[in-house]
């Protein structure tokens, strides 16, 4: 009961929250989710939202370079989240939607660490990568 | 579970209705003007909508259920973007949104009693049915920029979508000086340098976004009265960030009274007036309060990387290209 409850309210509140400044059906395809796991090799701090950048190695060995947007840099910085808290070298996995225009770029939903931990991404898909997660992770 | 209901109860406790505003006596600055300074967002009325639920007619005010439901709902939202696991990293998700505590008012929109806003004319029902249909069809696939809203361009919400929680960038900031108060809005980086010295506004020839402020003192209230608009911000909320909101003409005058009514909280207010748009007038009323977790503005330069404008330019040019891998079938 309380996981249905806990899912459709957060369902509520990302589709809230996809008014961060854009639509999120704008600028990404609902229809091409990407898993990204890759090196962190920059956080860009800048507005109206911040981009992480990772290399990701491909199964042919290539390394390509995709952009992760996530939400505003005020709000990062009063959270605490600071320019230490996703250094350079940081090996993580992005769960988002790839952007409209081909490029690499995604809407971030949620990271994964190497360790396990997962944070969401925030990001303003419309909807919560992975539903089945409520309460402790 | 228990913990998630001690959490409400919690919640409910705190948070406090506008206090009386007799026993309160509001400072002076040096100068001998009310003292309004201070940094004062309006992140507790994130969960309050602009208009009210018909269901509730003239009542203002949640009942202890009522609250507990948005109260709840608050502490759900938090918690699924910020993690319920403690993290040592603070998590990315909660740079989506500010939180506060919740109030127990049910609507932003006091007058008309209902909570409801006015009807449109005739006139603007079918200028903004003209303006919504194209918005609908071209806002996800827009031919130009300006198919896109005065937010997404990083333009400016105007007088009152500065002001009105929205997500994030809730802070507003009030400075004075002999003859000024600055009115500071951290969403699309506004400052609105209010003369209070008698001055007269600008000529009506001059047309711009936030239009043109001038401020007097009623008693501690401070009266600012806004004209000299260009009539292409939306009233409402999200700058017409999903098509919520009217835009009004020129003709729009909005006048907003500040009213400090305790150390950490000023009674908002704001009536919204445009013959040409709305059957009559209008007034949105909600405290803005003292955050300690909240004092202090950053710079919002929202064209700085507005990444999302190049990206959703290209990203249509891109869907209306033929699907190459079917054609070649």
């Amino acid at each position: 009961m309380k996981s249905t409850r806990s899912t459709f309210l957060i369902a509520s509140l990302t589709l809230a929250i996809a008014q961060a400044h854009h639509s999120f059906e704008a600028e990404f395809d609902i229809k091409k989710p990407v898993a990204l796991h890759g090196i962190v090799t920059q956080m860009e701090w800048i507005n109206p939202h911040a981009w992480i950048h990772i290399d990701v190695k491909g199964d042919d060995g290539k390394v390509v370079s995709w952009m992760v947007e996530t939400g505003s840099p005020n709000i990062l910085l009063r959270r605490g989240f600071t320019k230490k808290s996703l250094e350079p070298g940081t090996e993580i996995i992005v769960q988002g939607y790839r952007a409209k225009n081909g490029q690499n770029k995604a809407n971030g939903g949620k990271v994964t660490f190497k360790d396990g931990r997962s944070l969401f991404l925030g990001g303003s898909n419309p909807d919560d990568p992975d539903k089945n997660r409520t309460g402790s992770r | 579970m228990k913990s998630e209901l001690l959490a409400v109860v919690i919640i409910c406790a705190a948070a406090n209705p506008l206090p009386a505003q007799t026993a309160w006596k509001t400072p002076k600055t040096p100068w001998g003007d009310p003292d309004l300074q201070g940094v004062w967002p309006s992140s507790s009325m994130l969960m309050t909508p602009l208009e009210r639920d018909p269901k509730l007619g003239a009542r203002n005010v949640l009942t202890d259920q009522e609250y507990r439901v948005k109260a709840m709902m608050s502490k759900v939202i938090k918690n699924g973007l910020e993690g319920a696991t403690p993290s040592p990293r603070v998590n990315i998700g909660a740079g989506w949104a500010d939180y506060g505590v919740p109030d127990r008012q049910a609507s932003l929109v006091i007058d008309p009693p209902d909570g409801r806003i006015p009807p449109l004319t005739p006139e603007a029902q079918q200028r903004e049915a003209l303006r919504l249909s194209h918005y609908k069809v071209k806002h996800n696939a827009p031919d130009t920029w300006e198919d896109l809203t005065m937010w997404e361009r990083c333009i400016s919400l105007g007088v009152v979508g500065s002001v009105l929680p929205l997500v994030y960038n809730h802070g507003n900031q009030i400075v004075q000086s002999p003859g000024y108060v600055v009115f500071r809005n951290e969403m699309v980086h506004e400052a609105r340098i209010i003369p209070v010295n008698g001055a007269k506004h600008i000529a009506p020839a001059i047309r711009q976004y936030m239009g043109d402020s001038i401020g007097h003192w009623e008693g501690s209230t401070l009266v600012v009265e806004t004209t000299n608009f260009n009539g292409k911000a939306v009233i409402g909320m999200g700058g017409g960030f999903e098509g919520a909101g009217t835009l009004p003409t020129e003709s729009l005058q909005i006048t907003e009274r500040f009213n400090r009514t305790d150390e950490r909280t000023i009674a908002y207010r704001a009536t919204i007036e445009d013959p040409n748009t709305w059957t009559k007038p209008w007034t949105i009323e909600f405290p803005l309060r003292k955050d300690d977790s909240y004092n202090t503005l950053y710079e919002y330069a929202c064209h700085e990387g507005n990444i999302f404008m190049y990206d959703v330019l290209s990203g249509a040019r891109a869907q209306e290209k033929p699907d190459e891998g079917a054609a070649a079938k």
